[in-house]
């Protein structure tokens, strides 16, 4: 019975450390200055050729970095910062940006 | 008499003309109808990958122009908004995309 209970233990003391969201939201906000050029420094881009990322989800940002990072979704510019960017810069910088005001979903007719 | 319907029916075409305006702002009210079919549904899923489809109310216009003409050449591989941008004319796009950045 021992046996069980530090074996439930264990899984569950691991399952904690797999669980623990690993973004932060603090070391996005300093990486994010390269992206601040174009995109603005809370990611409300004012150059209109250049998209706004203050807001939207950050599932749809962690997919769109990794797609520029191999080579999916082409783009010269974002390719070239993509490449460069680890998991862990890709979570930081996807939590950085969709928790800034900006991006709305569409209003229902 | 005749006088007081003059005093009427200018304001009133005035009035009007204004509404026409409006209208003519966002065509791309209507047209992005099926849009609002993904976009419009808070936290609604890409099939696979598993993401959220993101929003796109208040994004630049050049921005959604660009992405749509992506999805129609398939520089942006994506099956159900290559469908999508492929049926619009480029009026199309230029009308939704204005639609889109006006909502801010």
């Amino acid at each position: 019975m021992k046996i069980v209970q530090s074996l439930i233990l264990i899984l569950s003391i691991n399952l904690v450390f797999i669980d623990k969201s690993f973004a932060d939201f603090e070391a996005g906000k300093s990486k994010s200055q390269v992206c601040a050029a174009c995109h603005g420094a809370d990611g409300n881009s004012q150059v209109a050729m250049y998209p706004k990322l203050a807001g939207q989800y950050k599932d749809y940002l962690v997919n769109s970095l990794n797609a520029y990072k191999s080579g999916s979704r082409k783009n010269a510019i974002m390719s070239g910062f993509a490449t460069g960017l680890s998991d862990q810069d890709i979570e930081d910088l996807s939590e950085y940006f969709s928790r800034q005001d900006g991006l709305k979903i569409l209003p229902m007719k | 008499m005749k006088s007081i319907n003059k005093l009427l029916v200018v304001p009133i075409l005035i009035l009007s003309a204004s509404f026409v305006t409006a209208d003519e702002i966002h065509p791309g009210k209507d047209k992005s109808e099926t849009c609002t079919g993904c976009h419009a549904i808070p936290g609604y899923n890409n099939v696979y990958p598993t993401y959220k489809v993101p929003k796109i109310a208040g994004q630049h216009s050049d921005y959604i122009v660009a992405a749509l003409k992506a999805y129609q050449n398939k520089d942006r591989d994506h099956k159900t908004m290559h469908a999508n941008a492929i049926a619009l004319s480029d009026q199309d796009i230029n009308d939704i995309a204005k639609y889109f950045e006006s909502l801010k």
